[in-house]
């Protein structure tokens, strides 16, 4: 089957030489949902914007439900929706308006625009609110109508650049249950863009971790975390982390997924149990000023790669 | 919040009209918005009314009739005119910059369209309103006295010089709204585009009693060429104006050369706005 969405060495130099994007590949199956995750100026938004044709390649090539984003951007724009990281909705009109001139310009027939305006926002909770100029909407009764929007002509790929980024907690989280609603629903790929760790793992199927403008690691979230085993051991220490690593190494506590940054030494634990190498370190007498052990995340995964930690880069 | 949806259906394309359809839509999107800010509609019209019914009968009734047959009130609320079309297509292009900063565009950036059509969109509301408000004034002139000489059929001449002159004067503001990065600046480049040139574009006076340096650069401004055609029509008969621009003895033919510049003035300006457009749309 063809892939929905084909990235063969995509680059992109801005004026001035700088280097969002080198050279990424990656592919997305029909139905998948796939992440670029990685902090702000990682190349994420860039990668979305070229495929979206809002961003002209400066090499490489990339495909949408077969249609060329350079060659037929037309086509390749009427098979996608997007959802953008900033809001991006004419705030005088109201909300059906929007949605009206989205359907028309995407060339959905106007009956079957209004039935699924109607199925739309009554599935986001926003019905009662489409008579109000969108300037009086709330931030994430505005985000609900841009999901909506973008779904309203069935796109094949759906793209979601940081959908939740700004938001609060409590919206965030509905939003997110919204999005899974739609992977658990629809026949339809969403390449979703974020730095938060938790919507990658909780959405998606595959993630590519993107750090500045490459794609460091490409696999789904749960083989990229069976690296770290089941459990990790961090701790902060007062002398030379190396050292202590180097010493943990030597007694099969630690081995070659085991890192350290500044002060910390993070251990994978893959066949070595918790207690174990607790009880291993304090043997060694390292003057650990804390020890804690954890589950892994993709946070642990982005660290080892890249060597900065996600959140913070963010 | 759970969201359950109905499996997709595929959304088909129409291939005749598809272009029309999405122009519609468009316009009738910049129509709403302008709509939606009376201030767009109203603000430019303040100014040439004043002018058409204030100024113009008071300078007409000091200066009389200065040239045979020609009300120098009349003369100059066709003037008004000429300062109407270039203000109010100049505010329109603050729209765009709305839509750039905080409004739909980078949505219309993303749809399966030509992305002409959007400035075509801009251009044709802001093409009726000017139309509109410029009804509006030569219907207040006329209420205030003027006293035009026109035909049905030498009004075409009024209209063709103004609608070329709004049309160019839109690619101009669509231009620069995708080029200057803040309204501010924008604001503040409008008078120096729309009010200095009509200074020199024999507004108040006949383009021969300028001096003759500055009457050969009036010549090179699309304004000049476009009052002049509007005088042809509603007013000067005898083509006195246009004789100031090229000095020939057919009216018709100076006429024809004059709506000549201008609709090449609106071509251009607008293929221009539509490449600066398209090229400011795609980083």
């Amino acid at each position: 089957m063809e892939p929905a969405v084909e990235v063969h060495r995509l680059t992109k130099t801005y004026p001035g030489g700088v280097e969002a994007v080198k050279a990424v590949d990656f592919a997305i199956e029909p139905g998948e949902v796939f992440g670029l995750l990685g902090p702000n100026g990682a190349g994420k938004s860039t990668t979305i914007g070229m495929l979206t044709t809002t961003i002209e390649p400066t090499s490489g090539s990339a495909r949408l439900a077969g249609h060329d984003v350079i060659d037929e951007p037309i086509a390749a724009r009427s098979v996608s929706g997007v959802v953008f990281q900033d809001p991006v909705v004419d705030r005088g009109l109201t909300g059906r308006r929007n949605l009206q001139i989205h359907a028309r310009l995407w060339g959905v027939d106007p009956t079957r625009a209004a039935e699924r305006i109607v199925e739309l926002t009554r599935a986001f909770g926003i019905e009662e609110l489409l008579g109000r100029p969108v300037s009086s909407y709330s931030g994430g009764e505005r985000r609900r109508l841009e999901i909506a929007r973008a779904l309203l002509s069935d796109p094949r790929v759906l793209f979601l650049d940081e959908p939740t980024v700004g938001l609060d907690p409590r919206i965030r989280y509905e939003l997110l249950d919204l999005i899974g609603g739609l992977r658990a629903a629809r026949d339809m790929t969403i390449l979703l863009t974020t730095h938060y760790l938790d919507e990658a793992e909780r959405l998606c199927d595959r993630v590519a971790i993107v750090h500045e403008g490459r794609v460091v690691a490409l696999d789904a979230p749960g083989a990229l975390l069976m690296a770290f085993g089941r459990e990790i051991v961090e701790l902060r220490v007062g002398g030379d982390p190396a050292e202590v690593l180097d010493a943990l190494r030597s007694r099969g506590v630690a081995n070659g997924d085991a890192f350290t940054i500044g002060s910390s030494v993070t251990i994978p634990l893959v066949e070595v149990a918790s207690r174990d190498a607790i009880a291993e370190i304090h043997r060694l007498g390292v003057a650990a000023e804390s020890l804690t052990t954890r589950t892994p995340t993709l946070d642990d995964v982005y660290l080892r790669l890249t060597g900065s930690r996600l959140d913070l880069a963010a | 919040m759970a969201a359950t949806l109905a499996a997709p259906s595929v959304a088909v394309p129409r291939p005749g009209g598809r272009r029309l359809a999405a122009l519609a839509t468009l316009t009738r999107r910049r129509f709403a918005l302008t709509a939606h800010t009376p201030r767009e509609l109203f603000v430019p019209l303040l100014t040439p009314i004043l002018f058409a019914t204030v100024i113009a009968p008071a300078l007409g009734k000091t200066v009389g009739t200065f040239a045979p047959g020609i009300d120098y009130m009349t003369f100059v609320a066709i003037a008004t005119a000429g300062l109407l079309v270039p203000l109010n297509t100049m505010f329109s292009g603050i729209g765009v910059i709305v839509d750039r900063e905080s409004g739909a565009r980078r949505d219309m950036l993303a749809a399966p369209i030509q992305r002409s059509l959007v400035v075509l969109g801009n251009l044709a509301v802001a093409f009726a309103i000017t139309a509109l408000q410029v009804v509006a004034l030569v219907g207040a002139a006329v209420l205030r006295g003027a006293d035009f000489h026109t035909s049905a059929q030498s009004a075409l001449w009024f209209a063709a010089g103004a609608g070329f002159l709004a049309i160019g004067m839109y690619g101009v503001a669509e231009t620069l709204a995708n080029r200057v990065p803040r309204v501010e600046e924008y604001i503040a480049a409008t008078p120096a585009i729309a009010i200095v040139p009509w200074f020199f574009a024999g507004s108040l006076f006949p383009l021969g009693t300028l001096p003759v340096g500055l009457a050969w650069f009036a010549r090179f401004l699309p304004l000049t060429h476009a009052l002049a055609l509007m005088r042809y029509g509603l007013l000067d008969r005898q083509g006195t104006g246009l004789r100031d621009i090229w000095g020939m003895h057919s009216a018709t033919l100076m006429a024809m050369l004059s709506l000549a510049v201008v609709a090449a003035f609106a071509v251009a300006m607008t293929l221009i706005s539509i490449r600066v457009f398209t090229r400011s749309a795609v980083r």
